[in-house]
């Protein structure tokens, strides 16, 4: 099986090692993974602002850079619920068969991993580890993936804690977090406050994960946050 | 003005699609001894529920109940048997007031009030006790409003409860303006 | 009322900064109220209520003029005098006739966002009428002089201390008094005021087409005594609250009830079918109903947003949203608050006054799921975000720069050039550009990875 590896700019510039570990990890469940060099930015911050004619121009580069993809991973649920649900809004009557099939095609990672190539444990390497999830909203309610990640961190030995704002919105919202920055700082606070001391933090969402941690940074320490890709990675490694 | 208005909603759904009304509500359909689930949701939101095999009970626990009180306020619709010896006050000084309920539905825990025999008993004193009669509790909420439909007086009124408020500091408190105590009488 | 939404951010930082215990009990409460629903939600099949119940408000929408002529003719039936009011104006106008007809000088009021959205208190007061809130939560901020923060507990942003410390000042209660003290002296005072008003003021919840229903839906009993004790009752009722049948009742009063508090239904229901007739011992010699349109009809004509006009006020989206948690809901600068607030702002507001609250949300689509009638809240924050930069009433900056990204997005070597051009700024450059100032002002500094992912992909052994 083939799939294309769309990284996302947050994942290309703030979590490369995570990507790097998404194509180890498909690549250890028997994937052939490529990268389409020519991708950017998924369109989703001009999007969400509502500058739609930007967001067109971006979604048209990135629909044709990913033309060819087979299967389409996105280790973002943001971005991937752009490509899958937003393209559709975004082009309407006029995004034909190319915007419909890449919809078809496009996953976020712990999707493809369950629903696609129906693994349900990728490694045991996370025994004894507790882990705090983050469910990135876009995941969770656009996309309807509530149970992949946490069935395949489960599997993987780790102790899921729980939290009370797990399925709530971190803040980070795209732009959102510079316009608002106070409310989306104290969002995030929220988040943190109520975190039940995990061994890692860890999203499937880079945008997530990087107002978290950052906020985390900004008050002063706080737990080790990772992509959920590299934890996954680890676990299926041995080495976490 | 109003034709005014009515000509804009009008013009504002010259093209909009027309939704079909869904038909009856899909609410529960509750299995089970009826009066004991009202006594359980009423019970469950402080309500106090007294039930009877006769009037000669109900009257027994009437002349202990009511000596607790100085005066009643009764509703005009209460049975002449059902009567307190308590004097008659006004409903704003009577520490009791007493109505006869039309219906009770078990899902909502919900007595079915009306104004026929006067609101302000039913509101003003600070314990309300409310008859009703057994073959008058109805599963739902949806039966009872059905039953009531064919004579719908001034005010029909639900009173699921004693009257309570949560807007200081999150703490539940009774009896804010309408009764604090609220007994139910189910006389078989 | 005065509307501030425009002020959004700055009323949101002001309350973020100033009054960090606003944040507190607001999280409190919501949180409180949201696990309230959601246990409510799954007594049920909530699922097929709110289908359910989306299309009651949908079919009465469609078909709302057929509905409200058949509601009038039922009300008038049942001795109801029926108004109808097109703008704020209209329903103090109305008010100022109804009152002077029956000698009105004090009025107390139950809880009704409407009527905070006209500002009929103040025009009563202008009128040198008393007005007296007679829920425990509107009358603590009418004490305060401060508006509604939340549909259903309107005094959630002020904590057991504030109204400790308020009720000492007014009512001379002990300054530790208890929940239970504080309540039984507004019960005091606010007897008085029922039993000595000639008016009392409502909302409604539903307006039944078929049997002229006016149903309302409360916790106290103020509603049930504002109804029963005064001379006369007047219910401000916007156009959208009718639905078709008596049927449709008691489904409609469970599932709100539900969604806003988490009860089986409230503690009271008013039933309201005209004032008092022959023979019953007390209640109004007249009830007024003024049907309210201040807008209703431009959304009604809008495709995007008319669905907005299904909302039951239960509160449900507010409490579950995240942006809505930090500040409560002053910080919106109107009546109504939260996503639903941010939805009917620019539909009643205009853009101008309006447009500024869509963009108070993350688009988490929290409150489209707890929706009771199905309203794609999110969707329309976003059709408002692009209805807004369509007008040319976004920030120019902002056009600016997601234009020049949107450029280099085409062009992957530019864009990554960009990337890497910014890290090799100077922090104290890096910190006064636009977007970038305001991220790291609250957060740590950004975690570039040395090189990218492409790039040492690009490099790679792969």
């Amino acid at each position: 099986m083939r799939a294309t590896l769309f990284v996302t700019c947050l994942g290309d510039q703030f979590f490369a090692d995570a990507c790097a570990d998404t194509v180890e990890l498909l690549r250890s469940l028997g994937v052939d993974v490529d990268v389409a060099m020519g991708q950017t930015c998924c369109g989703q911050p001009a999007y969400n602002a509502g500058h739609w004619p930007e967001a067109r121009s971006i979604a048209s580069h990135t629909l044709g850079v990913l033309a060819d993809a087979e299967y389409l991973v996105v280790p973002s649920g943001s971005c991937a619920a752009m490509m899958r649900t937003g393209y559709g809004e975004l082009f309407g009557d006029d995004g034909g068969r190319a915007v419909a099939e890449l919809a078809g095609r496009t996953f976020e990672l712990a999707e493809f991993i369950v629903g696609v190539l129906g693994v349900d444990a990728v490694g045991s390497g996370l025994a004894g580890r507790r882990v705090a999830y983050h469910h990135g909203c876009h995941a969770l309610r656009e996309l309807g993936s509530r149970e992949e990640p946490l069935t395949l961190l489960r599997n993987a030995g780790a102790e899921l804690v729980q939290w009370e704002a797990a399925e709530e919105c971190c803040g980070f919202g795209g732009l959102f977090s510079a316009k608002l920055p106070e409310v989306s700082a104290a969002m995030a606070d929220r988040k943190l406050d109520t975190l039940p001391d995990p061994d890692i933090v860890t999203s499937a969402d880079p945008g997530c994960l990087l107002h978290l941690s950052g906020r985390a940074a900004e008050r002063g320490g706080g737990p080790v946050f990772r992509h959920l890709a590299s934890v996954l990675w680890e676990a299926a490694n041995g080495r976490s | 003005m109003r034709d005014r208005i009515l000509a804009r909603v009008r013009s504002a759904l010259a093209d909009r699609e027309v939704v079909a009304h869904p038909g009856a509500f899909p609410g529960p359909l509750h299995a089970g001894p009826v009066i004991e689930a009202f006594t359980d949701r009423f019970r469950a939101v402080g309500g106090e529920v007294e039930r009877f095999a006769g009037m000669d009970e109900a009257l027994d626990w009437l002349e202990g109940f009511a000596s607790a009180f100085a005066g009643v306020a009764a509703g005009a619709d209460v049975p002449a048997e059902l009567a307190t010896k308590l004097p008659t006050v006004p409903a704003r000084d009577a520490p009791l007031g007493v109505s006869m309920a039309r219906y009770a539905a078990a899902d909502t825990g919900s007595l079915v009030l009306d104004s026929k025999g006067g609101r302000l008993p039913q509101l003003l004193p600070p314990t309300h006790l409310v008859w009703v009669r057994a073959d008058a509790v109805m599963a739902t909420l949806d039966e009872a409003l059905e039953a009531g439909r064919g004579d719908l007086p001034a005010v029909l009124a639900l009173h699921s409860g004693p009257s309570r408020s949560a807007d200081i500091g999150r703490v539940i408190v009774t009896g804010v303006h309408g009764p604090g105590r609220v007994v139910v009488g189910i006389v078989d | 009322m005065d509307v501030h939404s425009r002020d959004y951010a700055a009323r949101a930082r002001a309350i973020l900064r100033d009054e960090p215990h606003v944040r507190e009990a607001v999280i409190g409460a919501t949180v409180a109220f949201d696990q309230h629903r959601e246990r409510a939600y799954g007594e049920v099949d909530s699922d097929a209520w709110r289908a359910w119940a989306s299309d009651v408000k949908s079919h009465a929408l469609t078909n709302l003029a057929d509905y409200l002529e058949e509601a009038e003719s039922r009300l008038t039936e049942n001795g109801v005098v029926v108004h109808w009011a097109e703008t704020a104006a209209d329903v103090h106008s109305v008010l100022e006739a109804v009152a002077a007809d029956h000698g009105v000088r004090k009025v107390v009021k139950g809880k009704s966002m409407l009527s905070e959205e006209l500002g009929v208190n103040d025009a009563l007061e202008r009128q040198g009428i008393e007005v007296v809130e007679t829920d425990l939560g509107e009358y603590v901020i009418q004490l305060f002089g401060e508006p509604p923060s939340h549909i259903v507990g309107p005094a959630i942003h002020r904590s057991l201390e504030d109204i400790q410390e308020l009720f000492h000042r007014v009512h001379g209660t002990p300054p530790h008094a208890t929940p239970e003290d504080l309540a039984a002296a507004a019960r005091v005072a606010l007897r008085e005021a029922f039993l000595t008003a000639d008016m009392g003021i409502t909302g409604g919840n539903f307006l039944v087409a078929e049997t002229g229903t006016l149903a309302l839906i409360e916790n106290e009993g103020n509603i049930r005594l504002a109804t029963s004790a005064p001379k006369v009752h007047v219910a401000l009722v916007g156009i959208e609250k009718v639905i078709a049948r008596w049927s449709d009742l008691a489904g409609m009063l469970q599932l709100t009830s539900r969604a806003a508090t988490g009860q089986a239904v409230g503690t009271f229901v008013s039933m309201i079918h005209g004032p008092r007739r022959d023979g019953e011992p007390d209640g109004p010699e007249a009830v007024h109903v003024i049907l309210v349109d201040n807008g209703r009809t431009g959304m009604l004509a809008d495709e995007a947003t008319w669905e907005a006009l299904k909302c039951v006020r239960c509160g449900a989206c507010l409490n579950v949203c995240p942006v809505y948690r930090q500040t409560g809901g002053h910080a919106y600068g109107w009546v109504y608050s939260g996503p639903i607030g941010a939805v009917l702002a620019p539909a009643l507001l205009g853009l101008d006054e309006g447009g500024a609250l869509p963009f108070a949300s993350t688009l988490c689509g929290a409150c489209t799921e707890v929706c009771p009638v199905r309203i794609p809240l999110h969707d329309m924050l976003l059709t408002w975000r692009r209805r807004t930069v369509e007008a040319g009433k976004a920030p120019a900056t902002e056009g600016l720069l997601l234009s020049a990204y949107a450029a280099a997005a085409k062009r992957p070597a530019l864009f990554r050039l960009g990337a890497a051009g910014l890290q090799l700024l100077p922090m104290a450059v890096t910190r006064r550009l636009p977007f970038l100032k305001s991220w790291l002002a609250v957060h740590g500094d950004l975690p570039w990875s040395k090189p990218s992912f492409l790039r040492r992909w690009k490099a790679g052994p792969k």
